[in-house]
């Protein structure tokens, strides 16, 4: 019940953004054209749209056996490695030097762009992709999630890494779900808490932001407003204490090579190339 | 912070690179060989495992203190979060870890210590010696202990604590107190652990007004909560009291610090493990009669309740009494070589000279020799929860090496013959129904336990799990908990304070944080080594730091082991002092602790 609550406030929110969002970036002309000849672009993503929820049904299938493989097979525990890394490299690990910025205002913001703010970002530009003449860019876009999922995933049951609150509570705060508890909730039903290393959060919005530098000339005000959304995101996973500075990096390179897989493939030319 | 391995390697690499161009100038080639022969010595390096903060804040910054201490010592120090399930498996189970700290549920008699550091267990799973201890001399005690009773078990007892101080297999760092919060309608005294509190609480008619519908509510909050319902597996169950009640015992071992805190005792007082429990003293349960009879070797005789069924509708009688101690003996029931003991209630049946001795007199009725064991020890042996044969029995099956079904399975819809019986488990709640016509539930039978009296006032049992403790605590003060089972951590109790219609509840308890430590670590091998990492952590500091005071720090050799006692007789130890004031580590004097022992540094590193 109170999971359904919190969906519910989600939904509502990142219904309005999105709706804001598309008036003003995409303009109510440009949408009503594509809505006119939906069939044809519908037929033409449906392969990557296929394949994203193909990756995503399996995560879903096989969480039981990849949790198994991770901590009885593997039992591949980074956490302190990636803690040890971090002290040599910087005099204050930067996930508590940005916490030394905490404010109630700051954690509000950061919360709200982790959750509400995070989720407008994957949503918002396919629809804007799939408003566009072509659907090159929403192929590219649906290629580049699928590649971060894959790969970060894979990641995933190779290390067990716990983020830094989880570490050592007395160094790093949980901030997020000391301030809204109820959100655990949500992000219980997506991932487990040692899915750190790399952090998705940051891949999917840096591929967001990437390709919205790569389709400027398509949606100029597209650009600046996904890259303050995505470089505040990657700065919230670390500000709420969830995530390493080695996570977002990973994150960030992990974003590279989606987004350069995206452009110079398609989902034909890949199965083609394993076929 | 300084880190020791990174400058010991960067050294090292200095070293080896001047060290090759003076001999290749010099043309010295000794000095290039036995620079290239001889590995130097390394640093002394640790890994130490815990829950992560999610699932235990306290043990997590306990932790955290306990690393910068030991990492000021000049170790390499790795703290490692992991599962609590997975963590109850690399310690219990497979020994993969050199030092883990852990929040126990408290030992219940002195003669627990018998299974978790008697060097008989040194090879198997579970609860049973996971440090690998082995000593004589702690044997012969722990063995001695058994067999005696009154001031001489005491002074065996008192000797082996002593002896246990200076090898220092664990040690506690605090008791914490039980805290949690209640509805006031419910008005709990303390917040529920074990199964004969949960049967009090359900006993007990809510002080609101009128009759309540619905089962009692209590919040728990964790990962995975559900997943596991074998009461014979290493990473058992967590959800407290949960298959306790499912699985009823022959007798139950009475909660002092529940009637303490029931009674209004202060706090002042803590309860105490440290006083044996006359079996006179444990409740009649699925038993109604136990007759000790000590004359010459000790046996009981034990008389099950007329009419005992299972969940499932089978009679319950003596042949599944004996076949559950022939079980935990070996779940293979005779097809493995030497057998395969379940890892859980092992230290107990060690209490029995052999399970099969045990006769069964008649359908109601079996007699239990117990050798050479005294009463209050051998009292242990009847609290097992007792397992239906027709369900078991089939599980004795082998599935792998050294692997009996009873040991890997779920467990899913666990059959049991307590008042309750298991309903359902979902990921946010686990229901437990109330069995309608159960014996104890017979009023006509005048011998009934005093704490059913009144027995049920609500419909069941309802676990509401929470992700975490934060949703726990908002379920509690939106009334859709009526009381907290799992523990709060001291920071949240403001959360508590304001609302009208909820009390804050604390109460000390058994429970305890301890430090383990595996003795087949090279360093950890040696007592002397054991001894100062047990120094390096400021317990009083602990406890009025991050504790806020709601824990007891152990001051005496007992409590250090896990045996509070109600008056701290002995003086504070100067084996547990802290080198140190304030929490902060006097760096100096851990080295010359270390020095005297015959350790080296070099650059602060600690080496081996």
């Amino acid at each position: 019940m109170a999971l359904a609550s919190v969906v519910l406030q989600l939904a509502l929110v990142v219904a309005t953004m999105l709706v804001t969002a598309t008036l003003v970036v995409i303009g109510p002309r440009r949408l009503v054209t594509a809505l006119q000849d939906v069939r044809w672009r519908l037929e033409m993503c449906l392969l990557p749209v296929a394949t994203l929820a193909l990756v995503l049904f399996l995560r879903w299938s096989t969480v039981d056996i990849a949790v198994r493989i991770e901590h009885r097979v593997l039992g591949n525990n980074i956490t302190p490695r990636l803690f040890e890394l971090e002290q040599l490299l910087f005099p204050v690990n930067p996930v508590a030097a940005l916490q030394t910025f905490q404010s109630p205002e700051l954690t509000s913001f950061f919360a709200f762009v982790y959750i509400y703010g995070y989720a407008f970002l994957l949503l918002f530009p396919i629809i804007a992709y799939f408003a566009l003449e072509t659907m090159d860019d929403l192929s590219t876009l649906l290629l580049a999630f699928t590649v971060n999922y894959t790969i970060g995933l894979a990641c995933y049951v190779l290390f067990i890494a716990y983020g830094p609150r989880n570490f050592d509570p007395l160094l790093f705060e949980g901030l997020l779900y000391d301030g809204f508890p109820q959100m655990r909730r949500l992000t219980n039903q997506v991932n487990q808490s040692t899915n750190v290393f790399p952090s998705l959060h940051t891949s999917l919005s840096m591929t967001v932001f990437f390709l919205a530098w790569l389709t400027r000339e398509k949606y100029p005000l597209w650009v600046p407003v996904s890259g303050v959304l995505a470089i505040s995101i990657a700065v919230s996973t670390m500000y709420l204490g969830i995530h390493w500075f080695s996570d977002v990096v990973a994150g960030t390179v992990l974003a590279l090579i989606s987004v350069h897989i995206g452009r110079s493939y398609s989902i034909r030319d890949l199965g083609r190339s394993i076929g | 912070m300084t880190r020791g391995a990174p400058s010991l390697s960067r050294r090292h690499l200095l070293a080896g690179a001047s060290g090759l161009s003076v001999s290749a100038l010099a043309g010295c080639a000794e000095r290039f060989w036995s620079r290239a022969e001889n590995n130097g010595p390394d640093q002394v390096a640790l890994t130490i495992k815990t829950v992560p903060a999610d699932d235990d804040a306290m043990a997590s910054m306990i932790v955290s203190r306990f690393r910068e201490n030991v990492e000021a010592a000049g170790i390499d120090v790795s703290p490692e979060p992991i599962t609590e399930s997975e963590l109850y498996r690399d310690v219990l189970l497979e020994g993969e870890y050199d030092v883990f700290v852990i929040r126990h549920p408290g030992f219940a008699e002195f003669d627990d210590l018998y299974g978790l550091l008697h060097s008989q267990f040194v090879s198997e799973g579970g609860w049973q010696n996971p440090f690998h201890f082995s000593s004589v001399t702690a044997d012969d005690f722990l063995e001695q202990q058994r067999a005696e009773s009154g001031e001489t078990r005491r002074e065996t007892l008192a000797e082996l604590f002593e002896y246990l101080t200076e090898t220092t297999p664990f040690t506690v760092v605090a008791y914490p107190d039980r805290i949690g919060g209640t509805r006031r309608s419910i008005d709990a005294p303390a917040p529920p652990q074990r199964a004969i509190e949960f049967i009090d609480l359900l006993s007990t008619a809510p002080a609101a007004a009128g009759d309540r519908d619905g089962p009692l509510t209590v919040g728990i909050y964790g990962d995975g909560l559900t997943g596991r319902l074998n009461p014979i597996a290493v990473d058992q169950n967590r959800i407290p009291g949960l298959l306790d009640l499912v699985y009823a015992p022959l007798v139950r071992r009475p909660s002092e610090s529940w009637e303490g805190a029931a009674a209004g005792i202060s706090p002042s007082q803590p309860p105490s493990n440290a006083e044996s429990v006359s079996p006179e003293e444990y409740i009649p349960w699925l038993a109604d009669d136990v007759r000790w009879d000590d004359t010459g070797r000790l046996s009981a005789t034990v008389s099950l309740r007329p009419g005992l069924t299972w969940h499932d509708g089978e009679p319950l009688d003596a042949d599944d009494v004996a076949f559950t101690f022939r079980l935990l003996a070996d779940t293979s029931l005779g097809t493995a070589d030497s057998g395969i003991p379940a890892p859980r209630y092992r230290g107990r049946q060690t209490l029995v000279d052999t399970p099969d001795q045990i006769e069964v007199v008649d359908g109601l009725t079996l007699e239990i020799p117990f050798g050479t064991t005294t009463a209050p020890a051998a009292a242990q042996f009847l609290t097992v929860p007792i397992l239906p044969q027709h369900i078991w029995e089939p599980r004795s099956e082998l599935v792998a090496e050294r692997q009996t079904r009873a040991l890997t399975t779920n467990n899913d819809a666990p059959v049991g013959s307590g008042l309750l019986e298991f309903g359902d488990a979902g990921s946010d709640a686990l229901v437990l129904e109330p069995v309608a016509d159960h014996v104890l539930r017979d009023s006509v039978s005048t011998d009934m336990p005093a704490v059913l009296d009144g027995f049920p006032q609500f419909e069941g049992l309802r676990y509401n799990i929470s992700p975490n403790v934060g949703t726990m605590v908002d379920a509690l003060l939106a009334g859709d908990v009526d009381v907290t089972a799992s523990p709060l951590p001291p920071e949240q109790i403001e959360s508590l304070a304001d609302d009208n219609a909820v009390s804050l509840l604390t109460a000390p308890s058994t429970s305890m944080y301890l430090i383990g430590y595996n003795t087949h670590h090279p360093e950890l091998g040696n007592p002397n080594v054991r001894r100062i990492l047990s120094r390096l952590i400021d317990r009083e500091y602990i406890v009025s730091e991050l504790f806020d005071g709601l824990a007891t720090a152990p001051t005496t050799q007992e409590s250090l082991l896990g045996y509070r006692d109600s008056d701290d007789r002995s003086d504070p130890l100067p084996l547990a002092g802290f080198p140190g004031t304030d929490g902060e580590l006097d760096v100096e004097r851990v080295r010359r602790l270390f020095d005297e022992i015959g350790y080296r540094y070099e650059d602060g590193v600690l080496l081996r």
